[in-house]
Parts: structure tokens; sequence; C-alpha cells
């Protein structure tokens, strides 16, 4: 079925998000709390766009509006811009120092905001996507304590986390970058834990915590040595990767 | 009320968990017989919850810290709630408030190193004709002064509560 984003013509399945849409056709729509691994928290409303069905044009989320029939999509009018500018400047008072906020703010022409008392330190904007990358990646350790304003992602009890295996997917989910991960001498430190790193055996680079690897093994059912015991870095795996394939090349082989 | 023993807590709380399914949607059900048993939720009792469901405790620390029906601090013996609803408010709740933080040295939602009293605040308690009120436990003290106050706080003090057993 087509669909019109901004006056060009889309392809698009029944049910599919306009944002999905939208990006492949190279149409911009800001997000934070979207990652196409963790679809459908529309928790940051900043994907808002206006659809007109039948005449009548209304404001929706386009990270989870599902298109349903021939409907005209605009991404950035007037009344978008002025509503996104309105949250954006809730988002700055939330997180007034965070860079990735400030950034999108200054885009829209919010600068500073006096109505609210602000924590400077802040600068989570509860979006969720950690919990989820946790839960999916690594051990559950972290989700959402408290609400209303004391609304926060923590450990459990709030103490450095046992569960935790240092994967850091938190941290690198993260839009705002709000969770801090400190990496040094072979350490890793997150969420007020400290992990031993194992290095490369390649390359000698320290890139992951033991406790990751061995939930993973556990994860997979592979025993420590099925790969005669490697334990490469990504680089290194990648290198290798290219290696064997090329040794593997038709050219080669002939 | 019964309370959290270490040696036999594994056998207790089986009892209450195995009432139902190994299911998530019954988490909020444990939870509250937990919590009426025992007027808390442990840690234990959390870290036990999660481990019968099989999901991670920090979900079940979630959903306690979201319900403000659940309480993670064992509660004082007696729990004295401070109505701060509208008409209790007009007639000089807080100060009623301040003068119970006074003397036991307390802020609301905390509960004194003794064990004896948990304060809390509340959004009416129904009886505004009695305004300002206060209920400990499950008796209610209404008109109150800061003079009264510290005269019925005293019933309770050492040397035996209003309701001493
Ligand atoms: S810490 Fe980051 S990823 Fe987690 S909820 Fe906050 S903003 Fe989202
Ligand atoms: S990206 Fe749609 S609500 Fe955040």
């Amino acid at each position: 079925m087509k669909i019109r984003i901004n006056g060009i013509d889309c392809e698009a399945q029944p049910g599919e998000f306009i944002l999905d849409v939208a990006r492949r056709n190279n149409i911009y729509i800001p997000t934070l709390c979207h990652h196409d691994a963790f679809a459908g928290e529309a928790r940051c409303r900043l994907c808002i766009v206006e659809v007109v069905e039948r005449g009548r044009s209304r404001v929706v989320t386009s990270c989870v509006y599902p298109v349903a029939g021939e409907i005209e999509v605009a991404t950035d009018t007037e009344k978008i811009r002025s509503l996104r500018k309105t949250l954006l400047m809730l988002l700055l008072a939330r997180t007034p120092q965070n860079e990735t906020i400030k950034k999108l703010a200054r885009e829209y022409g919010v600068t500073e905001v006096a109505r609210f008392e602000s924590d400077p330190q802040e600068e989570c904007i509860l979006c969720n996507l950690c919990v989820r990358a946790c839960e999916q990646l690594g051990a559950g350790a972290i989700y959402a304590v408290n609400r209303g304003v004391t609304k926060k992602v923590a450990t459990l009890f709030e103490e450095p986390a046992e569960e935790c295996i240092g994967c850091a997917a938190c941290a690198a989910i993260c839009p705002t970058g709000a969770i801090k991960v400190l990496e040094k001498e072979g350490k890793r430190i997150i969420w007020n834990r400290e992990f031993e790193m194992v290095p490369c055996s390649n390359c000698g680079r320290p890139f992951a915590t033991a406790e990751q690897l061995a939930f993973y093994r556990a994860r997979l059912k592979v025993a420590p040595d099925r790969y005669g015991g490697d334990r490469l870095c990504e680089n290194c795996r990648q290198k290798r990767a290219a290696e064997l394939a090329s040794l593997m090349s038709p050219a080669r082989l002939r | 009320m019964e309370s959290y023993k270490d040696e036999d807590f594994a056998a207790q709380a089986k009892s209450i968990l195995e009432r139902y399914p190994r299911e998530q949607r019954f988490a909020l059900a444990m939870m509250q017989d937990f919590q009426r048993k025992y007027d808390y939720l442990s840690q234990e009792a959390i870290r036990q919850i999660a481990a019968y469901l099989q999901i991670p405790s920090g979900k079940i620390y979630s959903l306690a810290t979201f319900y403000k029906a659940f309480s993670l601090e064992k509660k004082g013996k007696y729990i004295i709630k401070v109505c701060d609803g509208t008409a209790c408010h007009v007639r000089s709740s807080m100060q009623i408030l301040e003068e119970i933080e006074k003397l036991l040295g307390i802020m609301p939602g905390g509960t004194t190193a003794d064990g004896r009293f948990s304060l809390e605040t509340v959004k009416c308690l129904g009886t505004c004709a009695l305004a300002p009120v206060m209920v400990i436990n499950d008796e209610y003290y209404g008109s109150l002064t800061a003079g009264k106050v510290r005269e019925i706080l005293k019933k309770y003090g050492d040397g035996g509560g209003a309701d001493e057993e």
C-alpha cells in the first residue's frame, strides 16, 4: 500500500509503523526511546507526526502507529514543531546538563527552562531501553523503582548489582549516556560493582568481563574450550572471520 | 502479626507461594500475602517470590516500590497515622505532625530506633468532624492539640501502651 510522507510516496506494509516506513525512505523523525531491537516503548513522544486520514488531521506517535490505510503524513509541521518544543522543554527541565537533550532542545529553540527546579545530576529520561536490554541481553539486574517524581532505574534494593554480569548493554543502548561505565587497568566499574576484565587472546585488549563470558556460555550451552579456549574481542573476531572467508574463497580453493 | 524468622523462612514462604501457580500474574497476590502476614516485605521475601516465579528479584522489587500498599521495612509496634486531608490540614494538622516528629525524632515514613512507633501521614481518615485527627493502630484521637498529642504518646511510651498485651 502507498502512503505519503512529507509529499513523498512511500511503500508500506499494513501494520507497519510510520516511523519504520519513514526511516526506510530516509525521512528523519527525531526519537529518543526507540530502538529497533526494543520497539514500542513510546515514552518520549518526540516522534509525533501529523496524520491526515479521510480529511481529518491527528497527531500520533509514529513509533507505534501502524499504517492501516492510505494516509498522508507530515513530520515537521508548525504544529509538530511546537509540540516537540514543549516536550523538549520538559525533558530539558528534567536533565538540564545532558548533552543529547541540550542539543535536541536547541534545535527546537529551547535553551533554558526557568520554570522548574531541576537536578543538575539527572541524565536519565526514563525511556526504559536499558531495562529491556538488560532483561534480554544481560541478567535482569536493573528495573524501574518507585513512581512519580521519584521513579528511577535502579538495581535490586539499590545496592551494588549482584545479578549484574557487567556486560554494559544498558550503557550502550542509553540514548542520553546516563549510565556510567568506567574502564581502566583491566577493570570495569558499572552499577557500583567492579568487574575483572578478560583479555582478548589475540591482541590482549581487555574486552569483556569474566561473568559476561560465563553467562553467555551457559546461555548458549557451549563448553568453555569449544573454540580452543580462544576468547577474541570483537575486532579480532571479525579479522579471523575475514581470514577464514578468504581462505575458503572460491578463488583460493580452485 | 508474625515476624520473619530466619531458620524456617523458606518453609514458611513455601506455604504461601505454593498456593499459586508459577505465573508472573500472581506476583502481586503473593506480595500481598506476605505483607498481610508479616506487615512488610523483607528482602528475603522478595527473593523467595522471585525465585519461585523464576524471574529476577529486581522485578518484584520494582513492583514493591511502585505500590504504596507495600512496605519494605519493618514497621513499629504502633503505627501513627496523622491525617492531612483538607479538613485536618486547615485545622493545622501540620503542627500536630511537627509535634510528633519532634517528640519521636522521626519523619513520616520513619520508625523509631526502638521499633515502637512508625509515623505516616494519610489523606483523610473519614472523620473530618474530629479534625485534626490521628489514629494509632486502631485507636482514633480527634480534636488534637500539641498538648494532647504529648499526653497520648506518653500512654504508648515505655511503661505500657494503651493496648499493651
Ligand atoms: S538510564 Fe538511559 S536507557 Fe535507562 S531509562 Fe534512563 S535514559 Fe533510558
Ligand atoms: S520514539 Fe516514539 S515515543 Fe519515543
